[in-house]
């Protein structure tokens, strides 16, 4: 489903080079729930910006359902992301002065959804997050959780294969946190791929599959047991 | 998508009133000061009948005698004798052709209860009505019989008849111009040609003349000139008639040509009737020579727009670039301050296309409000015109194409201004702002 294979990502400035990820190999496949983690500077979110094309790499082959990122233009890395992939971020990113509603509709529009369509989604998704009643709400009247499950609802509105969560749970408190984390859970049950950029390795072994990244590199493959016998079942099936 | 840019975009205004007000002024003011320059540049440039312009000429004669100047760039005067202009009438080529004179007679209508008054007049060949395409409500033209020998009858203006006869058809009743009785035989229809491109030598702009009588009339009435006389040398005028013969340059004359053959035909006759008059022993100039002018040529040459409009409307212009700049930069601080919101809107699938898109319908919308607010302020200018200086009343106005260039200007350069930022920002690199909201 992903694949990268020898990914390197190097900034440049006048003075220095710096080299955010190097021969950077990884295998995504669907339906799992992958925790990335490192100490800050390895490289973790340039990985999940390169994935979520937000960024481009200097090297290497990034292949998103077989479809080669590396060859795709601005506006088709748009389009793909914007039908594949959903964003959550440690911060939120609400617009503030858009209600929760046109908050969840907006990469709907982008995706030209018909207004009818959009506003099934939106309710759905709102309801799942726990926020229906108060979809007229700006975001400033909120809490953190609730902020970043009305960003959990607009990355599920677009029904997205794949759902990149840079910490999520970095600006909640404990309780909080608890609660998105299951609801990416369930979101990852229902069949949606999450790779979730971590710092807290309580949450992280909670995930299917654990990547270190050090120096922009994956250092060591950690496939905790419930995960493996989850693939197993899976593949018997 | 682009009504959901146009709530956008409003809203993006309203979240800033003071920067969106700011611009708005801006563009307003600039747009206000140069629609008012340009409408009187647009009303004293226009060609009021732009389907004749190469029919319609003004025939000139360099007749001084040599070592007399005139002050026209190309030493041709205005007007002609009216010698010139009776010899001319006898001319085959043009299509049409008409001698004419601005005059003027004491009007005693015979209601009583109208009081007397002064209405200046036209004294014109038949031709002039068909030439300059003046509509008539009632009655014709005379007939070109009358343009030969002479008869007292009129044709009035919309107007005159209202005044005299409270309106309706007229035809057949006379009118006492001068103590002369004249047979009313046309009524025109309400009419407005301005430029007043068949007489500029007395006022490009104001009303056109409600009274037209037959230039033959002019030797039997011995009609005065209410417009310019120029001379060029001494000549004892004792009597009407000493006018007549004399080289005072005093009458208009106008030619329809049907195409340049003809145009050409009567260059050649022009040339012809010279060489003619200097057998007979006058054009005693070695560079005596004629010309015809079209509409548009004519209206140049006359500098029917002075330079000083000219000067006017690009300085204008350059208040409205400077404006522009001042837009432009705040456009640039105020959508680069949105970066992180681009940011997001790019990571969720918004592409560069659609940011720039989303951009440029804000600033259209400033545009055409700009626009809008600029006509307002534009029609105050006018009105400050039309009250200051009496002779921009005719043309401190505004017409159809001067209403609509205002908004089209006004979103034109908006969208000018508003291409760098949008471009700026829509070039944002989303993965820089998520992390640091």
């Amino acid at each position: 489903m992903l694949t990268m294979t020898n990914i390197s990502k190097v900034y440049r400035s006048e003075m220095v080079q710096t080299h955010a990820l190097r021969d950077f190999n990884l295998q995504v496949n669907e339906g799992e729930f992958i925790a990335v983690t490192g100490p800050s500077g390895s490289g973790k979110t340039t990985f999940l910006n390169i994935a979520g094309m937000l960024e481009t790499y200097t090297s290497g082959t990034y292949q998103l359902d077989d479809v080669d990122v590396g060859r795709l233009s601005d506006n088709g890395r748009a389009e793909l992301r914007n039908q594949k992939i959903g964003f959550i971020f440690q911060g939120f990113n609400l617009i503030p002065d858009l209600n929760l509603y046109e908050n969840v509709e907006v990469p709907l529009r982008y995706r030209g959804i018909k207004a009818a369509e959009r506003k099934r989604r939106i309710e759905r998704c709102l309801e799942q997050v726990g926020l229906g009643a108060r979809a007229k709400h700006l975001p400033a009247q909120l809490s953190g959780g609730q902020q970043q499950r009305v960003a959990i609802a607009r990355a599920l509105a677009g029904e997205p294969r794949f759902l990149l969560a840079d910490e999520p749970t970095g600006n909640l408190d404990s309780l909080m946190a608890r609660q998105v984390m299951e609801l990416l859970e369930n979101i990852n049950k229902d069949g949606a791929t999450i790779i979730m950029v971590t710092h807290d390795p309580e949450l992280a072994r909670r995930a299917e599959r654990n990547i270190q990244v050090v120096d922009g590199q994956i250092c060591d493959f950690k496939l905790y047991q419930g995960g493996l016998e989850k693939q197993r079942a899976g593949a018997e099936a | 998508m682009f009504v959901h840019y146009i709530d956008l975009g409003w809203r993006s205004l309203k979240r800033t009133p003071v920067v969106s007000l700011l611009m708005l002024l801006a563009i307003a003011i600039g747009i206000g000061i140069t629609m008012t320059s340009l409408s009187v540049y647009h009303m004293m440039s226009v060609n009021p009948m732009p389907h004749k312009n190469d029919q319609l000429f003004a025939v000139q004669l360099r007749t001084m005698d040599q070592g007399v100047d005139w002050w026209t760039p190309d030493d041709l005067p205005f007007q002609l004798t009216y010698q010139d202009a009776m010899n001319l009438r006898k001319s085959p080529v043009p299509f049409r052709q008409a001698a004419m004179l601005k005059t003027g007679f004491g009007v005693k209508p015979a209601n009583p209860d109208i009081s007397p008054f002064i209405e200046t007049a036209r004294a014109a060949d038949s031709d002039f009505f068909a030439m300059y395409e003046v509509p008539f409500a009632y009655g014709a033209p005379w007939d070109k019989a009358v343009d030969l020998q002479g008869e007292a009858v009129a044709v009035i203006g919309a107007e005159l008849n209202q005044k005299l006869f409270g309106g309706g058809n007229n035809i057949g009743k006379d009118i006492v111009l001068d103590s002369v009785s004249y047979r009313i035989i046309g009524i025109l229809k309400a009419w407005k040609l301005e430029p007043q491109i068949y007489d500029l030598n007395n006022g490009a702009w104001g009303q056109n003349e409600q009274l037209f009588i037959p230039f033959s009339l002019l030797p039997i009435q011995e009609l005065k000139s209410w417009g310019n006389n120029n001379g060029w040398k001494y000549e004892e005028q004792k009597t009407y008639q000493d006018k007549l013969n004399s080289e005072v340059l005093w009458l208009q004359y106008k030619v329809e040509l049907a195409d340049k053959q003809a145009q050409q035909d009567y260059r050649d006759y022009l040339a012809g009737y010279i060489k003619e008059q200097q057998q007979l022993g006058r054009f005693q100039r070695d560079d005596a020579e004629g010309d015809i002018k079209n509409i548009a040529q004519w209206l140049d040459y006359r500098q029917i727009v002075s330079d000083d409009n000219k000067i006017l409307v690009g300085l204008s212009f350059m208040f409205l670039a400077v404006c522009l700049a001042n837009i432009l930069s705040l456009l640039l601080a105020k959508f680069l301050k949105r970066a992180p919101e681009i940011g997001v809107r790019r990571a969720l699938g918004a592409s560069k296309t659609q940011v720039f898109a989303q951009h440029l319908v804000e600033v259209g919308m400033l545009g055409l409000a700009g626009g809008a607010l600029g006509l307002v302020i534009a029609q105050l200018g006018l009105y400050l015109l039309r009250s200051g200086f009496s002779r921009y009343e005719a043309v401190a106005q505004m017409d159809l194409a001067m209403w609509l260039a205002a908004p089209t200007i006004s979103l034109l350069a908006c969208l000018l201004a508003g291409c760098y930022p949008a471009w700026k920002v829509c070039r944002t690199t989303p993965a820089l702002y998520l992390k640091t909201q």
